[in-house]
């Protein structure tokens, strides 16, 4: 038993280095730049021409903290005319026009030319003194260049020049960069005149070693064993030391915003849990010994039909049928709404909490309850059919006594092991129900993340959530053959 | 009776009613389930309204006469959508409701799902006055916030739910039926070849996939921000590029054979690796994977379909392997061995067919849980673009105005059915086939 626990647990480490690898390369494939989210939220948008050095600055700062500064993984696979450099250049909108560019014309020195003198060309745009005169031609030049650095349409860069060169020419103060502009112009025809696309064809390997991204999230660059050395800049402990890194919305660590949530997550699944093994076991015992007569087959059929309700639309009901003024005002639509003060006797705030939360906890339970008592009935026909449930009738027992102690304990087996599929649904089962009644959960947290592009805290919430559905599919295994001895895992 | 008649038109005789098939025999025991009969008749007329939905609903008329000239306006507008023909110019921008015809035939439903009725919108209750000429004018199942009729909505919404449901399925089953039955048949040990082969089709699947979606990638994400259906052609051009590929490697390491070093064979212990990607697969939570996933597309149909597509078929593939593992063994599978036929015919012809027995339950309930998956995520806001009406679309509406009851109901109850229709489709099937039933 124990070595079989054992494989099963050395299987969990390839299992969950795939499912981190898939989740690591969709959030590398998501859209939005969560440093640049970042600053203007900080502080209103792009800095203006003082203080564009320090944006910069800012930005590479706020991006090394992120840990967003190293390379994505140990290696990458691409065409050869991307470079092995690209993830240095610090702006992510700009890293992705030069890559397009390099593999529409094949030449990554080129494009990395164009890229140095542009740069150049707008720091020295920054750096002519802002009159009346030229205001209007300096922002519009300004935010042309901006453009330009997004850009990879050769159309749409050649437009960009020619507005450029417009306002250069109608501007005569501006012609003390005008040698700067002619300078990117020439690099970027420099470019598009050595257009050779054969490398694109290449596969190349780059090879970037522990340094990157994928390895700080998962081991952190904290050393495992010995002291921490002096002036070296550590980015964070790592996913299995528990540090989960911060959430791309506010910066708080992502371990106590799951925390907070999943309190509430928590609550609710616990609570309907135990009323739906309280319930589903007496229902399913009493269909399956009953069946056949009416009282039963009704039962069934509304079990059946509850089962296959969804969630989303009981809930919605509820709202339209019992927290809306025009029909029965009852209850509340929110639980976020809750409006009692932290300080009140616990007693009454209690008395809140669970009228708040009554129907959601009716939404959480129904599905599951129908869900289980069918299994149960489904367990408790099959063994009901067996010979020693009739021997047992036949020797003379109560049928009270045969029912629960020699059937009932027999058909726990399919129930019991449902139980273990249980965890892995509070963490991303109750999605639906906590947008629907706002319950600030871990269905919240998730939406909230993905709508962010917040992926911090979506690896933790998805790395969670698969750790819980292995460790619940190995606790079945291990009730299954703790239940039922015929089942065994060590002679094979 | 369809068949009864193709039957006689080609002169075929009907086929005996004690056929001891394994197929006859099932479905046999299917029949007698009034439930599953019943609703395997509803998913027909479902299937039914999905097809004619057009002609069931539709701004257009169906036929015409207007300044003389005769139209069949809803037949135009396929052909103009598949650029064989024009609409005149005083038709372009038509609002078709208000022309003034000489005479016509119009749908039952006088609106198309994104007509917006300004004179009944915010929420026109179908049992309230409505701001309509006459009943057959009427919304009768009442309006959204921008005035798109429920009905429509609801006709044409049917198309999306089993698009998606029959789809996705459909690709779940080619996945989960391709792995399963390799991992059934072959088990660890009888899947043998050799050395050269092993290598290149490794080495050309890594360059396939390079060539047709590292090379390609621009050209396949440009024409996913363009158009859907141009991305689903640039995506069978890549499809192509690899499957001819791996093709190639095999017909190269044909002749290589002959070196006898690279002829020796291999032996590749497929079962575990399959099994091992169905535990990978099973323990990623699909849900959020689907929600990431359109984070990062935006929201589209076919993004949904293929998604629950690719993350559902380790329930199928694992029923196939179980199923095969039972039936390889048995004598059947041993006389074809013995008659000479190939593996690839024995598994087709022989081996699978009487295997789908569970795994037709699996797609029944594996299609009501597609159509549940999109309408949460149309309800969510996640599913569908903005401007498409489906189920799950409209029963979020309700959530904005709690007062309009009936965009609550009718597409939830719309729902409702369908996914309970699988169900029992699923439960009939059940009873059918389940090898554990089996007496």
């Amino acid at each position: 038993m124990l070595k079989y626990v054992l494989k099963r647990v050395l299987i969990f480490i390839p299992t969950l280095f795939a499912v981190s690898l898939v989740t690591f390369i969709i959030g590398a494939y998501a859209p939005g730049d969560p440093v640049a989210n970042l600053l203007s939220s900080n502080n209103g948008g792009q800095g203006q021409a003082a203080s564009r050095a320090a944006g910069e600055k800012d930005y590479i700062e706020l991006r090394r903290e992120l840990g967003l500064d190293l390379p994505l993984f140990y290696f990458t696979i691409s065409n050869s005319t991307v470079s092995d450099t690209l993830y240095k250049i610090s702006r992510k909108n700009h890293r992705e026009a030069l890559e397009r560019l390099s593999f529409e014309y094949g030449i990554w020195d080129n494009v990395a030319k164009y890229y140095e003198v542009t740069k150049k060309f707008e720091t020295e745009l920054y750096n002519i003194k802002k009159t009346k005169k030229n205001a209007k031609s300096l922002r519009e030049a300004k935010s042309a260049v901006y453009t330009l650095l997004e850009t990879y349409d050769e159309q749409k860069i050649k437009t960009l020049y020619s507005n450029l060169q417009f306002l250069f020419d109608k501007t005569p103060s501006l012609s003390e960069v005008e040698s700067y502009l002619n300078a990117s112009f020439n690099a970027f025809h420099h470019v598009i005149d050595n257009k050779n696309t054969f490398g694109r064809y290449v596969p190349k390997i780059n090879w970037y070693g522990a340094h990157n991204q994928y390895h700080n999230w998962i081991f952190g660059d904290v050393p495992w064993f010995g002291e921490k050395e002096p002036g070296v800049y550590y980015r964070s402990e790592g996913f299995l030391r528990g540090d989960f890194g911060q959430s791309y919305q506010d910066r708080r660590p992502v371990g106590s915003v799951i925390w907070d949530a999943i309190w509430w997550t928590f609550m609710f699944s616990l609570i309907s849990i135990f009323i739906t093994y309280l319930l589903a076991i007496p229902i399913g015992v009493r269909a399956a010994v009953k069946k056949g007569s009416r009282g039963e087959r009704i039962t069934s059929t509304i079990l059946f039909m509850l089962y296959s309700t969804p969630t989303f639309w009981v809930g919605t009901m509820l709202i339209v049928f019992l927290c809306n003024p025009d029909y029965l005002n009852w209850f509340p639509s929110s639980v976020s709404m809750m409006r009692t003060p932290e300080d009140a006797p616990f007693f009454q705030r209690f008395i809140d909490t669970a009228y708040h939360s009554i129907l959601p906890l009716f939404c959480w339970t129904y599905g599951s309850l129908a869900y289980i008592s069918r299994q149960m009935r489904g367990g408790m026909l099959s063994v009901l059919g067996q010979d020693y449930i009739r021997t047992a009738y036949a020797k003379g027992l109560e049928p009270k006594k045969v029912i629960w102690k020699h059937a009932f304990r027999n058909s726990l087996l399919p129930v019991i092991t449902l139980f273990a599929s249980v965890f892995p649904l509070a963490i991303s089962g109750s999605i639906v129900i906590e947008v629907i009644f706002t319950i600030p959960g871990m269905g919240k947290v998730i939406i909230d993340a993905l709508h962010a592009n917040n992926y911090p805290v979506i690896y933790t919430v998805v790395m969670f959530a698969a750790v819980l559905t292995l460790v619940g599919s190995l606790v079945a295994d291990i009730l299954y053959a703790v239940v039922d001895p015929r089942i065994s895992y060590s002679k094979k | 009776m369809l068949r009864k008649l193709v039957n006689k038109i080609l002169g075929r005789k009907p086929k005996e009613q004690n056929d001891e098939s394994f197929w006859a025999k099932g479905m046999q025991q299917f029949r007698k389930n009034k439930l599953a009969v019943w609703s395997l008749r509803f998913v027909k007329f479902l299937i039914a309204i999905a097809l004619l939905a057009d002609f069931l609903a539709n701004e257009k008329p169906i036929v015409a006469k207007y300044q003389g000239e005769t139209y069949f306006p809803i037949f135009k507008s396929y052909a103009v959508d598949l650029g064989l023909s024009k609409w005149p110019e005083e038709l372009k921008n038509a609002v078709w409701q208000d022309l003034e015809y000489d005479w016509v035939v119009r749908t039952p439903v006088p609106y198309s799902p994104s007509n917006m009725d300004q004179n009944n919108d915010q929420y026109a209750s179908p049992f309230d006055d409505q701001n309509v000429s006459s009943g057959y004018w009427r919304h009768w199942l009442g309006t959204d916030a921008l005035g798109r009729d429920v009905l429509a909505g609801l006709i044409h919404g049917s198309r999306v739910a089993l698009m998606v449901g029959i789809i996705a399925m459909f690709i779940a089953t080619l996945i989960g039926l391709l792995l399963g039955s390799l991992a059934g048949y072959f088990g660890d040990e009888k899947m043998k070849i050799s050395r050269i082969r092993l290598f290149l089709n490794l080495l050309f699947l890594f360059l396939g996939l390079f060539y047709a979606f590292g090379v390609r990638g621009y050209a396949l994400t440009d024409s996913f921000d363009s158009k859907e259906s141009s991305f689903l052609w640039e995506f069978l051009i890549s499809l192509i590029i690899l499957v001819g590929m791996v093709i190639f490697a095999n017909l190269l390491a044909r002749p290589l054979k002959a070196i006898p070093f690279l002829r020796k064979k291999v032996r590749i212990p497929i079962d575990i690796i399959i099994m091992r990607f169905i535990d990978v697969m099973l323990s990623i939570p699909t849900l959020l994977l689907i929600l990431a996933i359109i984070a990062i597309t935006g929201p589209s149909i076919t993004v949904v379909m293929v998604i629950i597509g690719l993350t559902r078929w380790p329930a199928i593939a694992r029923l196939m392997r179980g199923e095969l593992l039972r039936i390889r063994s048995l004598e059947y599978i041993e006389a074809a061995h013995a008659l000479g036929f190939s593996e690839f015919r024995t598994i087709m012809r022989h081996a699978i067919p009487n295997a789908m027995g569970p795994v037709m339950i699996a797609i029944a309930f594996g299609i009501a849980a597609a159509i549940l998956i999109e309408a949460f995520l149309s309800f969510i806001g996640a599913g569908v673009p903005p401007d498409q009406v489906t189920w799950g679309s409209q029963l979020a509406e309700a959530r904005s105005n709690a007062s309009a009851w009936w965009l609550a109901i009718f597409p939830g109850l719309m729902i409702f059915f369908t996914v309970t229709v699988y169900n029992l489709i699923g439960e009939g099937l059940t009873d059918a086939f389940d090898p554990k039933l089996r007496k």
